[in-house]
């Protein structure tokens, strides 16, 4: 604080002098107070006049003023990016003055990519989300904190610790990744797990392709721009924030013993089969073993200041969290520093960030057997936790006792451990020179790594049914990951008259490297004292080691050309061509141009309409890439793996040949968008108003589709250019901002999103993919649903009898009352895969975001909605415990069909027989429709006098509330899973429920 | 000016940097030789060929899945699997045809063999050798081990796509015809019977002979009742140049790890131990057969696949010229009175589980543990003598040479001291229709749960009228729910229906 001392010094002195200065003094009056803005939070170097005269003075770094007024002049405050604010003096010696920010904030400059742009002269889709929105949530990527905040940006996350977010903007664009590019402070990156959101300072997504076609093949997913913060100028600022949540994960509604042995019964005598032998002593709860609450807790603290020259911001951070289902959790622990210097035409600066995360997951690589939430249905409660006379100690399913392969998380838990950490750095030094007012070259040195440590521990000892035995083992791999970019750029900007032009042309060059040492081994040491594995790669048997290196680079011309007529006509043109190492020699190069418009009406001189502040008139088209594939797809290669056994001896020989088929012929995946656009703003600024329309095609879809088993191809499906998708939608957001008084001002935006997607074409001469229950077909969108549809249940052996097509054969012959009917769309007398229709799209019709906020005097609430409609969803959870073919836990409270309930649509329950149960048909879809309340939060911040005292700047009490209300028809657990199978993103198979948080907030600074 | 001069040098340096990053786009694969940079040399050949072996040891062939598909869906096994849909497809309940380990998994391994196969034959060729013969006799292996493939795949499916060229990602071959298929095997075989030796030296003994590739002939000759073609490949075998086989005193010795690659073999799958991983194409992918591990009782094995019980009693029909039971059956069988009969436990326990139970023996290591795993190391005689003798005396009887059948099937009961056939059932006589029942009959105790019952049942017509499949399910329930004119075969895999116009579905599924 005592730095400060030296600019009250100076307003003290400036105050003295200003009565020596001669100017007139009668009746004045010494006035002072102090500018926040409405949460309470100084606000620095605010212009403070006296109307109508030059009197002026600014305020101070904490926002403290002093002035000389005449009772019945007026003061005028005014600042950069706040409303102006005028205030009698009257009897007042002491004004504390509040200042809105402006929200309409025209002049807000937007990252654009290798520049910026003012928000008013935008002439593509660019959404910007402010650093408060996304850190008022607790999230681990930025990512989830996204959410429902900007139109055309879907993001589904999880609640599994250290789960990243899947993230598409503007809907699925191609079929390999549909994450968007991220550029933090200029590097090319990725923000996952590893980055700490409380570091971003601004966040903008260029959604179409003029927008993001200066970062031309990267960014056909769309560019996510995050900006972190700087420093001030100013004394050292400190800021501290805290916050602690606890987690809940939502569960199933499972039957309990009495239930569950009632109906495993059923369904045996159902089928005539001798019942199995429950151990009717265990009443097992597993969901009560499994989940438990979870805490997550977040610890940030920054340093920022700066002179004139030089500015520097340093932040630390850990996040920690400890998941709902045992045995997950997710550490982070993260530094950053960004300084810059300026001396005459040059400047430089650096963005540095270095962390280091830990996740422990549960489960082994099998997905079904290692999933907690498929697993807590498929054991039943007469399952005991432990059992001595397993291997390992473990309950689990049993011949003639348990009929059920369901793995015993409890065990898996304690019999593997795995775990993942990762130390990245990742920071960027560039530098600066302005050698005349409108042209300035940058050179930019990026680099990124990250330290990557796997290790797996697995322990003697079984969790399911039918284990073969497996000897301990650990499997550890030690990883490096690096990134290197070159960028230089020269910009020119001058105005000429009315013509405001600025040039920017540069260069890129990126290369990546990933390369991995792993090694294996068996039969580890038990230390006999303790009981404990040795798990180095050290003390066991039968060694096996292996490593491999990818490489990757891309080489880049680019070019922007802006023109601002009068600041009525806008256009911008960008270029880029990129290299890849990634295709062959005769497919390496891309161009990818864009050209971009804007018309502002408002400032024509015959528009006149008084409530129009401005209207914009926006269009676009653009083309983009990808070859977002794996680094040497175009080649075939060797397999040299494999060994034989021959001879006399049965000595092993070896063996190589080519596994996995390749595409010689890949070429670059090109993204052509087309985005028309209004901007408008009007009741000053209050209300806005965006709207888009685009049509994005994709050509040249880079995916490995089935190919046919017939070739033979194994190791995954060779990468082809294999199809065309194209999404239109329609997109917009729109804001009111109102401050009634010093006291009252709310906000609300509401954004909304409709997007059709559609195959236009599949490569390879298909017409049709066909995965686990979805269809996509040329013409339609990807991956609808194609099942069989049911009719109803049987009711009597006379309806099963006068089921028949239309020449009399009898469908279901083997049917008994109380079984499905199924409908024979073909009209063959028989339910087979014939008789498969699409019956419902996994894509909603249109999601929106609605958030709303509140200040009222030193509190502030605010909430944001999510919505997804008209989606349809396949509920695996359903599809276990409700088919009674293979044995389960079941829903509680079913009613299957008996004769002496035949009133139910529940079909008779049969162990053994899949008739009713089986998984390709529409029993298992719902309505997948959601409203959730994403956050919800109430904060106080602690008046300025109260801080005085204790010394603090500002200080502020959050309390917070994520996923607690879900409005939706899903019986699953969670409508807004998520499956990263882009043909099967409807199907909801134990993925890992959001969680609900509850949160507990502390910020303050001096 | 100065400023300008600084800008020039920027620029200058600028363009050098790009110029030299230009060559840094060209990045080869530090990891795995490419195609174009193998088939180069002899070796590569030799690690090409053997690649096709190295096939027998995936999953959907001849390390877990063939033995589904012809042991337990014939009338000799089952399965009471609690993996439902496994067991289904065992019993003619084939209701996803992309079930994956019942059909999926076995229709991409035959193929991706017959990839490798087609690999070798097209890039061999192109390879300069010193040893003239031994490049011959590469393309001969591997033709060899295409039409092995080949057979089985029309065995089971019937009506396949037929790809005899190094396989492309859009490839969308035309299905052909079982008759087509055949036709293509024996084409293979025919040309590989000229290069490959009558026998090999000791290191690599486990590789067809001519001798092997007879016996496949006489297979696909036999498969269409084509009994003269079939008799001259036999008389190879039996008579002719290559006559070098003999049985083995111990019956038991075809079924262990002890004597393999003995005088009674004609061609055997070579299983190993060394290499404990999955069956994948990883580092230490796996060179072993899961079959013990999954026909081993409960308790012991994973218990997938049992012996339907008739065997037992078909065993005891008949006694040993000293009236003892069929020493074949202690090989062939685990079952209740094994230990009262033999005085054998099963692995070493006492009988714990069902009276009316059996579990297949031939290919369990309870000779040497108690237990069982993945990575049994013991040969699996895909065709051995006794086969051929039997084969040979059915092809006699079909050609109305029954009189001269009789010596064929004595020499195998003989092994067993059971009496000569002419004396124990002198009612056949040389009336064809008796002997080939009763040769159906000597085909089971001999050849019991060695994966040839799916095609006798097949070529002796038995799937193909109503009558004949009740009695069928009088032995093995499951057939009640077999469909003529649809079960006989198998339902191609969905998928690949739905995305190969050429390429239709096995009519009725």
């Amino acid at each position: 604080m005592r730095t400060i001392l030296p600019f009250k010094l100076l307003f003290i002195l400036g105050f003295l002098l200003f009565p020596l200065l001669g100017l007139n003094a009668q009746n004045t009056v010494v006035i002072t107070g102090k500018v926040t803005n409405l949460n309470g939070e100084a606000i620095p170097f605010v212009n403070v006049i006296v109307k109508g005269t030059s009197v002026g003075t600014s305020a101070d770094i904490d926002g403290n003023y002093s002035i000389e007024a005449e009772p019945d002049q007026t003061l005028v405050f005014s600042y950069i990016g706040f409303d102006t604010k005028e205030v009698a003096v009257g009897e007042q010696s002491f004004i504390n003055v509040q200042l809105q920010e402006d929200v309409a904030a025209l002049d807000e400059i937007v990252v654009v990519g290798y520049g910026t742009q003012q928000r008013k002269d935008l002439t593509s889709a660019i959404s910007v989300v402010s650093s408060d929105q996304i850190q008022k949530r607790q999230t681990t990527t930025v990512a989830e904190s996204l959410q429902g905040l900007a139109a055309g940006v879907n993001v589904r996350g999880g609640g599994q610790p250290g789960q990243e977010a899947r993230i598409e903007i503007r809907g699925l664009k191609n079929l390999q990744n549909a994450n968007p590019l991220y550029v933090i402070d200029g590097l090319v990156t990725t923000a996952n797990r590893d980055f700490n959101p409380n570091d971003i300072e601004s966040i903008q997504i260029l959604k179409d392709a003029a927008a993001a076609a200066i970062y031309g093949s990267r960014a056909a997913n769309g560019v996510v721009i995050i900006t972190t913060k700087k420093g001030k100028k100013g004394p050292l600022q400190i800021n501290v924030s805290s916050k602690l949540s606890l987690t809940e994960v939502p569960q199933y509604d499972l039957a309990g013993q009495e239930e569950f042995v009632r109906l495993n019964n059923m369904a045996y005598d159902n089928a005539g089969i001798p019942r199995q032998d429950l151990n009717l002593d265990v009443n097992t709860d597993w969901q009560e073993e499994v989940f438990r609450t979870g805490m997550i807790q977040d610890q940030n603290v920054s340093f920022s200041g700066g002179g004139e020259n030089s500015s520097y911001f340093m932040s630390g951070n850990y996040f920690g969290n400890k998941g709902t289902v045992i045995d997950t959790r997710f550490d982070r622990v993260s530094f950053r520093v960004n300084s810059s210097g300026t001396k005459g035409i040059f400047s430089v600066g650096e963005n540095l960030a270095i962390s280091n995360s830990k996740n422990n997951e549960i489960g082994g690589p099998e997905a079904l057997r290692g999933n907690p939430f498929i697993d807590v249905v498929r054991l039943f409660p007469t399952i005991p936790v432990r059992d001595e006379s397993n291997p390992g100690g473990y309950g689990y399913g049993k011949s003639g006792v348990a009929n059920t392969f369901g793995a015993n998380p409890v065990a898996i838990a304690n019999l593997i451990d795995q775990t993942i950490e990762n130390l990245r750095i990742r920071g960027n030094v560039w530098a600066e020179l302005d050698p005349f007012p409108f042209l300035k070259y940058r050179v930019s040195f990026g680099y990124e790594t990250s330290f990557d440590d796997f290790k797996y521990l697995r322990k003697e000892g079984s969790w399911t049914l039918n284990q073969p035995f497996d000897p301990s083992f650990t499997s550890q791999n030690r990883a490096q990951s690096q990134t290197q970019l070159l960028e230089n750029t020269l910009t020119f900007d001058k105005e000429f008259g009315k013509h405001d032009i600025t040039l920017l042309v540069g260069t890129t060059y990126q290369k990546d490297t990933y390369e991995q040492i792993n090694g294996l081994k068996r039969n580890l040491l038990i230390n006999p004292n303790t009981g404990d594995y040795f798990d180095v790669l050290d003390l066991g048997d039968q060694p096996q080691v292996g490593g491999f290196r990818n490489e990757a680079s891309l080489l880049s011309y680019l070019g922007r050309f802006e023109y601002n007529y009068d600041d009525r006509y806008i256009l911008n043109a960008v270029f880029r061509r990129d290299g890849s190492s990634r295709f062959s020699d005769e497919n390496k190069w891309a161009n990818f141009p864009s050209l971009s418009g804007a018309w502002r009406l408002s400032n024509e001189s015959f528009f006149n309409v008084e409530n129009i502040s401005d209207f914009k008139l926006r269009a676009s088209y653009g083309e983009l890439g990808s070859g977002n594939i794996g680094n040497y797809e175009y080649q075939g290669f060797i397999n040299t793996f494999g060994a034989i056994v021959l001879g006399r001896g049965q000595n092993l020989y070896p063996s190589a040949t080519q596994v996995r088929l390749a595409n010689s012929q890949l070429r670059w995946e090109t993204l052509k968008q087309t985005n028309i656009g209004v901007d408008l703003s009007m009741f000053k600024n209050k209300l806005q108003f965006t709207a888009d329309y685009f049509i994005a095609t994709t050509e040249d879809v880079l995916f490995g589709f089935p190919i046919l088993l017939s070739t033979g191809n194994d190791g995954g499906n060779p990468i082809a250019n294999a199809a065309t998708v194209e999404n239109r939608g329609f997109e917009f957001n729109m804001s009111y901002n109102k401050v009634v008084n010093d006291d009252l001002s709310f906000n609300a935006s509401v954004n909304f999103t409709k997007l059709n997607n559609k195959l236009v074409k599949l490569g390879s001469g298909l017409n049709e993919s066909i995965q686990g229950n979805t269809i996509t077909r040329a013409g339609g969108p990807v991956g609808m649903w194609y099942v069989l549809q049911t009719d109803g249940l049987f009711q009597s052996q006379q309806e099963i009898d006068n089921y028949t097509n239309s020449e009399g054969e009898v469908i279901q012959p083997g049917a008994l009352p109380g079984d499905i009917r199924f409908k024979d769309i073909n009209d063959d007398g028989e339910i087979t895969n014939e008789d498969k229709e699409i019956v419902g799209s996994p894509w909603p019709d249109f999601e929106m975001g609605l958030n709303a906020g509140l200040n009222y005097k030193n509190f502030d609430f605010s909430m944001n909605w999510i919505g997804s409609f008209g989606a349809t969803v396949y509920n695996g959870y359903r599809s276990i415990v409700d088919r009674f073919d293979d044995d389960s836990n079941y829903r509680a409270g079913v009613q299957p069909w008996t004769p002496e309930n035949p009133n139910t649509d529940f079909p008779r329950v049969v162990k053994g027989t899949t008739l009713n149960s089986r998984g390709d048909s529409d029993r298992w879809l719902e309505d997948g429709s959601f409203a959730r309340l994403k956050y919800i939060g109430l904060g106080y911040n602690i008046p300025a006098n109260t801080l005085e005292k204790i010394g603090f700047s500002r200080a502020r009490l959050s309390l917070s509330a994520q996923n607690i209300i879900t409005i939706t028809n899903y019986q699953g657990l969670d409508p807004e899973f998520s499956n990263s199978n882009i043909f099967q993103r409807g199907v909801d198979l134990g993925a890992f429920p959001n969680v609900q948080t509850y949160s507990l907030g502390v910020e303050f600074g001096f | 000016m100065k400023k300008l001069l600084l800008i020039f040098t920027v620029i200058c340096s600028l363009l050098a940097v790009v110029s030299c990053q230009e060559e840094e786009l060209d990045l080869k694969n530090p990891n795995a030789l490419t195609t174009n940079q193998f088939w180069v040399t002899p070796n590569d050949a030799e690690l090409g060929v053997n690649s096709i072996y190295a096939m027998f040891y995936k999953d959907g062939l001849w390390t877990r899945w063939m033995y589904f598909r012809l042991d337990l869906t014939s009338d000799e096994g089952y399965s009471t699997s609690p993996w439902i849909e496994l067991a289904d497809w065992t019993r003619f309940n084939y209701i996803n045809y992309n079930f994956w380990e019942g059909n999926g998994v076995t229709w991409r391994d035959s193929y991706k063999a017959i990839f490798r196969a087609n690999q070798v034959l097209a890039n061999v060729p192109e390879i300069e050798f010193q040893d003239e013969a031994r490049k011959q006799s590469i393309l001969a292996e591997a033709k060899f081990l295409r039409a092995l493939h080949y057979y089985y795949a029309g065995l089971l499916w019937e009506n396949i796509p037929m790809v005899l060229e190094p396989s492309r990602p859009d490839d969308l071959p035309q299905q052909v015809s079982k008759e087509e298929v055949f036709a293509q095997v024996e084409k293979d075989l025919n040309e590989a019977f000229t290069d490959l030796p009558m026998q090999w030296d000791a290191e690599n003994v486990g590789r067809p002979t001519k001798g092997a590739v007879k016996a496949m002939l006489a297979k696909v000759y036999m498969q269409q009742h084509r009994w003269n073609d079939a008799k001259t490949a036999l008389d190879f075998l039996v008579t002719g140049e290559g006559a070098n086989y003999m049985l083995v005193d111990n019956y038991k010795d075809n079924f262990t790890d002890i004597n393999e690659n003995n005088s009674e073999s004609v061609f055997e799958i070579q299983f190993g131990d060394q290499r404990r991983g999955g069956t994948g194409e990883g580092p230490d992918a796996s060179v072993s057969s899961n079959r013990a591990q999954f026909f081993a009782p409960r308790g012991i094995g994973w218990s997938d696949g049992q012996a339907r019980f008739w065997l037992v009693d078909t065993f005891k029909e008949e006694q040993t010229v000293s009236g003892e039971l069929d020493p074949r059956l202690q090989h062939s069988l685990f079952y209740p009175s094994l230990f009262e009969d033999f005085g054998d436990k099963t692995y070493g326990r006492d009988w714990e589980w069902g009276e009316d139970e059996a579990w297949f023996r031939k290919g369990a290591r309870d000779y040497k543990r108690d237990n069982e795993d993945y990575f049994s190391g013991v040969n699996w005689r895909l065709i051995r003598y006794a086969d051929i003798l039997l084969r040979y005396a059915e092809v006699l009887n079909e050609l109305e040479m029954t009189s001269e059948a009789y010596q064929y099937v004595d020499i195998v009961r003989a092994r067993s001291n059971m009496a000569p056939l002419a004396e124990a059932y002198p009612e056949i006589g040389n009336d064809q229709d008796r002997f080939l029942d009763r040769l159906k009959i000597e085909r089971v105790l001999e050849l019991s749960g060695e994966s040839v019952r799916w095609e006798d049942l097949k070529r002796w017509g038995d799937l193909e009228n109503q009558q004949s499949v009740d009695e069928i399910a009088e032995r093995d329930p499951d057939f009640n729910n077999f469909e003529i004119g649809k079960n006989i075969r198998m339902p191609i895999p969905q998928v690949e229906v739905e995305n190969n116009p050429n390429l239709e579905q096995n009519p009725q599924y």
